[in-house]
């Protein structure tokens, strides 16, 4: 646009730029102010991972596009709209407030060409998701409808008109006139609105998801001699957490993919985060963050992850969850049926509080072997369920005769602790340092290179969560051990159809969901996959403490029932599950269902369609 | 001689005293066993211990007796064992021998071997034997120090029939002992049993529950026969609660009660994990269920395979009999 | 109010025994250690106690060097202070000789009112808190399952055989042993353990030579390992053999 501009205009452009920016300048101050003033939790390790990370989903969007991919495109559009339209901004901005004047050459004029069908891909995207939020109304984006959202998606749209109809209006003219300060004056409004509405994540969101961890539901060890506690006040929040909570976007995908939200629990991640906004601007500092979530909800989540998984901007919502469990844990605030669970992990070092001699008669039962380095290729890590468990116990040995069947030698530890994931997910730090640090003295001292369990959360906390205090061994879930054992074996045509349920242990934090699948389909079965599987499957409810919770006075209903029923509404007669505890929450499902659908682990029918071949 | 300490509460001897007597005459071996009781209004039960084979029943009455008070009989006793000089007192290990008997011995500066179980001879001495380390080990112990020697017996160690009657009543003898009533500083209240308005498994003997295979509501009446009959209480695991068949307040297991009776019944139960943590520390285990499989089996100490429609009410039967 | 705990640290109940050279005690090094489980719940009653009326908890334990263990867990819980009587003997001493210890070091703090677990899960004995009592000339109740306390004396609920209970009054100074499952056990809490760290454990002296009462001879493994009896048979046949072994075997009913 070339106008015509004479002094009178130039001044008042400077006053409103002036005026708005500092609005803008001021309401960021606040949110950097607050974002400093909070402990230091910003990690950078592994810069290039981090930034290959960001190319793939800050700028080529795959986050937002991979589960809406509708509305993921269209804010695709949006976006890479927004980004090529910097340099006209800037260029108009220019020329109005008198400093360069470079609309008249001829790479402006070329600019302007290749805007031209991006803005009309903006204006079409933007209208699109106007129509989703005004009239579709997802349940994602909450009860009402954002009168926000509804004046950023009409400014955008004005931006859009305004720069096509460019094209078309003489700038001299009065319309063109009206056209061109229309364009700047939503320009600065947008402006000034943005820090303290969600479209802050245009600012933030690059930042945040270069920050985010490499790791999902990374939460670093609590440090003993500084006196850590958890997070107890709002003023505890690290900066990660605070920047964060700035981030948010209100899009709902960690509400909507939340299991305990999904059964009618008071839990919603989106609204943690949002709320953890408002206590933050409202200087709430003092202010308890049980008091700030409401208690109950901080104790309904399973660590599922889903939340963190979905999150296009980075936002890390375990480690707000369990840090501020850390914060009750501390103050001997865990709720009442953990306590028991504290005390049988304190006495006995499995959750249960069940004797040793019980694990040592399941030793003795499956003559397992001490485990020898010289001797083993493998150590198998019973756990609390293979320990104890009589159930999962059978898995196991299908899982020993496997092994032995292929020439694999193995043995067990003579003494196993809880893996103390229970303690960490309910943020019992203390309790889970105790049993890590004497769980690697005493694999250290056995001499193990190569770890193979059949449950989930200890691949994940023993191969995850004890290299933060420099333990680092390879540990391997069954069924990937197994895939890889198996490979070129071929078992009885049974063409059964099953259905699988992804472990979120082993699919979400693991990313294994495709060797399940290779071994069922090696040996004949046919899988009806489940309405949210793979890596992004609908917990069983168990995990975070969650096994052990009595939660009939809590509104909706069980986790598990609303799984089993996925799980059921897949038509098949059997359910294949690699996760004892997955085992354990969907058999109990079952039984209140009353229906008789099988269940089988991996391991067993593996065992069993081999031994036929 | 060896002395045995009856034990009677409101004029009815408890029975236990029976296997205590057992044991005296299995320790002395032909040498006098005396009985002693104390309280008020002893006639009764001095009379039925007198049908037992010893040298005579010592009554020790005195009104500060009554109620029962770790003071006022340790007084007593004191001076009534002084008397007496036995070389062995042994009592049945109840709660009330439990209350005072170390007190006892103490003041005495005598030695007290509790839980004993069996009487042995090893080495030209006498030998206790009683359990340790809960069960795991067993020890063979020799009292040290002057006598009398205090010992009491675990109930059940001995049976109440192997006490060797006489055919003609053992003579009566009262004993006086000298009380101060002032030195009593118990001031019992009258024992009550509780209200049962609640349930409260964790406090039951014996408990009855049921699980799946009981498979409709309308058969849980064959447990509760099955559970009048023995005096126990009903329970059940989680689904039979969840579907409202009993109330919550009966469910066993981790998100229920956690028990630890003397007898624990499960019937149909498959013993799942959640339901096993919570009746672990039950001292006996009988497991019914139809699946030998079933994990219940392994913590069981006995179990039959079965249609629990027949081995039920057939148990019903058999404790009727 | 000022209440004692004496607690006692014994092997853990998943500990495999094994027995010394002699056979007439475990070998120690072999061993892991816990706080008695029993101890625990009177700890628990004497914190909701001091939660209740005020005052402090003093934590006592008469044992070796390593029995501080347990001291801190109990300090970790929420006691005050600690009193350790240490002596290597006293790990395999009788109950005279640990009561003697105990009252030793304690008869000069003049306690309100002195807890114990009703007996220890290593040599059970059940004597410990009575012959506390009668040494330091205080009355006492066993197997209490609430403790009220009011002015100076307390009224607390005795467990009787077959389900029957009393209440007993008396005077305070006294001494009570705790039934075990009368509350809920609290965990120590991270803010706990780290102000242990900072709690005074003052060490006492065990008495000059306490004669003991018993002399272990021999220590061994039972022969009966718990096996599960499967009886077979008609449903007749089987409830009828069941009920015999409930009876004559087991002893669970009459």
């Amino acid at each position: 646009m070339v106008a015509h501009f004479d002094t009178m205009s130039t001044i008042i452009l400077w006053l409103l730029v002036l005026l708005f920016a500092g609005a803008f300048a001021a309401q960021v101050a606040t949110r950097v102010r607050l974002i400093a003033a909070a402990p230091n939790t910003f990690s950078v390790d592994d810069l290039g991972a981090r930034g290959r990370r960001f190319l793939v989903d800050v700028v080529f969007q795959r986050q937002t596009i991979a589960e809406r991919p509708a509305a993921g495109l269209a804010h695709a559009f949006v976006f890479w709209g927004f980004v090529a339209f910097g340099g006209y901004t800037v260029t108009e901005f220019l020329h109005g407030l008198g400093i360069a004047d470079l609309t008249g050459t001829g790479w402006f004029y070329t600019y302007r060409l290749v805007l031209t069908p991006l803005a009309i891909a903006v204006l079409a995207g933007i209208v699109f998701l106007l129509i989703r939020r005004a009239f579709v109304r997802p349940v994602a984006l909450g009860d009402h409808v954002s009168l926000e959202s509804i004046a950023i998606g009409l400014f955008i749209s004005t931006l859009m008109i305004t720069f096509l109809l460019s094209w078309r209006l003489d700038e001299s003219s009065l319309a063109g006139r009206i056209n061109w300060w229309t364009h700047l004056l939503v320009i600065l409004a947008f402006l000034a609105l943005i820090p303290a509405s969600k479209h802050f994540h245009l600012v933030l969101s690059p930042i945040t998801v270069f920050l985010k961890s490499l790791e999902l539901g990374r939460v670093p060890n609590l440090d003993f001699e500084k006196e850590q506690v958890g997070l107890e006040t709002v003023k505890d929040l690290g900066s990660k957490a605070v920047l964060d909570a700035f981030t948010c976007v209100e899009c709902g995908r960690c509400q909507v993919n939340c299991p305990a939200w999904g059964a009618g629990k008071a839990l919603n991640p989106k609204k943690v985060i949002l709320q953890t906004q408002d206590a933050l601007l409202a200087g709430k500092r003092e202010t308890k963050l049980g008091e700030i979530y409401s208690e109950e909800v901080l104790w309904q989540c399973t660590t599922c992850g889903a939340c963190e998984n979905q999150c296009p901007v980075g936002i890390e919502h375990l480690p707000l969850i369990i840090g501020s469990r850390r914060g009750l844990v501390s103050n001997g605030d865990a709720p009442e049926y953990l306590g028991g669970v504290y005390n049988h992990l304190e006495r006995r070092g499995n959750i249960w509080g069940l004797s040793y001699d019980q694990r040592q008669k399941f030793v003795e039962s499956a003559a397992l072997e001490t485990f020898d380095p010289a001797r083993h290729d493998v150590l198998i890590w019973l756990g609390c369920a293979g320990a104890f468990e009589a159930d999962f116990q059978k898995s196991l040995r299908s899982l020993f005769e496997i092994l032995r069947g292929r020439g694999v030698r193995f043995g067990v530890l003579s003494k196993e602790r809880c893996n103390g994931d229970p303690a960490k997910r309910t943020g019992n730090e203390y309790m889970f340092q105790e049993l890590a640090n004497g769980n690697i003295e005493d694999l250290k001292a056995a001499g193990a290179k190569k770890i193979v369990t059949s449950c989930p959360h200890c691949v994940k906390t023993i191969g995850a969560d004890y290299r933060q205090f420099g333990y680092q061994v390879e540990i391997v879930h069954s069924a990937v051990f197994v895939e890889e054992l198996t490979r070129g074996l071929r078992g009885a045509a049974a063409g059964e159809t099953v259905t699988y349920h992804d472990p979120c242990y082993l699919a979400r934090y693991g990313g294994k969901v495709d060797e399940p699948r290779e071994l069922l389909s090696r040996f004949g079965a046919a899988v009806r996959e489940p309405v949210r599987n793979r890596e992004n499957p609908y917990c069983c409810g168990a995990g975070g403490g969650l096994l052990f919770a009595d939660k009939e006075e809590e509104p909706g209903s069980r986790i598990s029932d609303v799984r089993f029923t996925q799980l059921r509404e897949t038509g098949a007669s059997t359910v294949v599950t690699a996760c004892p505890f997955c085992s354990i929450m969907l058999k109990g499902a079952q039984s209140t269902a009353g229906t008789d659908l099988q269940f089988v682990d991996l391991m067993t029918y593996v065992n069993g369609r081999l031994s036929k071949s | 001689m060896i002395l045995c300490i009856a034990e009677q509460r409101g004029g009815k001897l408890n029975r236990a005293s029976w296997e205590t007597v057992a044991a005296a005459q299995q320790l002395a071996a032909g040498q006098p066993v005396t009985v002693m009781v104390a309280g008020t209004n002893l006639q009764s039960v001095a009379a039925e211990l007198a049908a037992a084979q010893v040298q005579e029943v010592i009554t020790v009455e005195n009104a500060a007796l009554e109620p029962y008070t770790p003071d006022g009989y340790t007084a007593a006793l004191k001076s009534a064992v002084e008397q007496m000089s036995p070389a062995f007192v042994l009592l049945p290990h109840t709660y009330q021998t439990r209350d005072f008997a170390p007190k006892l011995a103490a003041r005495m500066n005598r030695a007290i071997l509790t839980d004993v179980t069996a009487i042995k001879q090893a080495g030209g001495e006498t030998a206790f034997v009683r359990p340790m380390f809960q069960g795991k080990l067993t020890a063979d112990v020799v009292p040290q120090g002057p006598s009398p020697h205090f010992v009491t017996i675990q109930i059940g160690a001995y049976r109440a029939d192997q006490a060797a009657r006489s055919s003609s009543a053992a003579p009566i003898r009262a004993l006086p002992v000298t009380l101060n009533a002032t030195e009593i500083r118990q001031k019992p209240e009258p024992p009550f049993q509780e209200a049962r308005q609640a349930v409260d498994l964790s406090q039951a003997e014996r408990i009855v529950s049921v699980g799946r295979g009981i498979k409709e509501q309308a058969n849980i009446p064959i447990a509760q026969k099955l559970a009048e009959a023995l005096g126990a209480e009903l329970a059940a695991s989680r689904p039979i609660c969840d579907a409202g068949w009993l109330p919550m307040e009966r469910q066993v297991g981790s998100s229920g009660q956690t028990v630890a009776p003397k007898l624990y019944l499960a019937l149909g139960i498959s013993g799942a994990i959640q339901h096993l943590v919570g009746m672990k520390g039950s001292s006996v285990i009988v497991a019914i269920n139809k699946d030998p499989d079933a994990p219940i089996f392994e913590v069981a100490d006995f179990g039959i395979v079965g249609d629990l429609f027949e081995i039920v009410p057939a148990l019903t039967n058999a404790l009727k009999e | 109010m000022k209440i004692a705990v004496c607690i006692k640290q014994v092997p853990t109940r998943d500990w495999q025994p094994k027995l010394n050279e002699s056979r007439t005690w475990i070998r120690e090094q072999d061993a892991s250690y816990e706080m008695n489980e029993p101890d625990a719940y009177a700890l628990e009653e004497s914190l909701r106690l001091k939660e209740k009326h005020g005052g402090e908890v003093v934590v006592c334990s008469a044992g070796p060097a390593r029995v501080a263990q347990v001291i801190r867990e109990a300090l970790a819980r929420g006691a005050d202070r600690a009193i350790h009587v240490e002596d290597d003997g006293l790990a395999s001493a009788d109950a005279f000789v640990i009561a003697e210890a105990l009252a030793g070091a304690m008869k000069d703090e003049q306690f309100d009112l002195i807890l114990t677990g009703l007996q220890s899960d290593d040599q059970g004995f059940a004597q410990t808190g009575v012959i506390l009592a009668e040494r330091l000339n205080l009355p006492h109740a066993t197997i209490i399952m609430e403790v009220q306390i009011e002015n100076a004396a307390t009224r607390v609920k005795r467990e009787l055989e077959g389900g029957w209970f009393q209440w007993v009054k008396m005077p305070l100074p006294a001494v009570l042993t705790i039934q075990s499952g009368i509350n809920q056990l609290r965990y120590a809490t991270l803010k706990g353990i780290m102000a242990a760290k900072k709690k005074e454990i003052r060490k006492a002296a065990a008495p000059a030579s306490t004669t003991p009462r018993q002399k272990i001879v021999s220590l061994y493994v039972p022969e009966k390992a718990k096996k599960t009896q499967i009886i077979s048979g008609s449903p007749a046949e089987a409830a009828k053999t069941l009920v015999r072994k409930l009876r004559e075997e087991a002893r669970v009913i009459s």
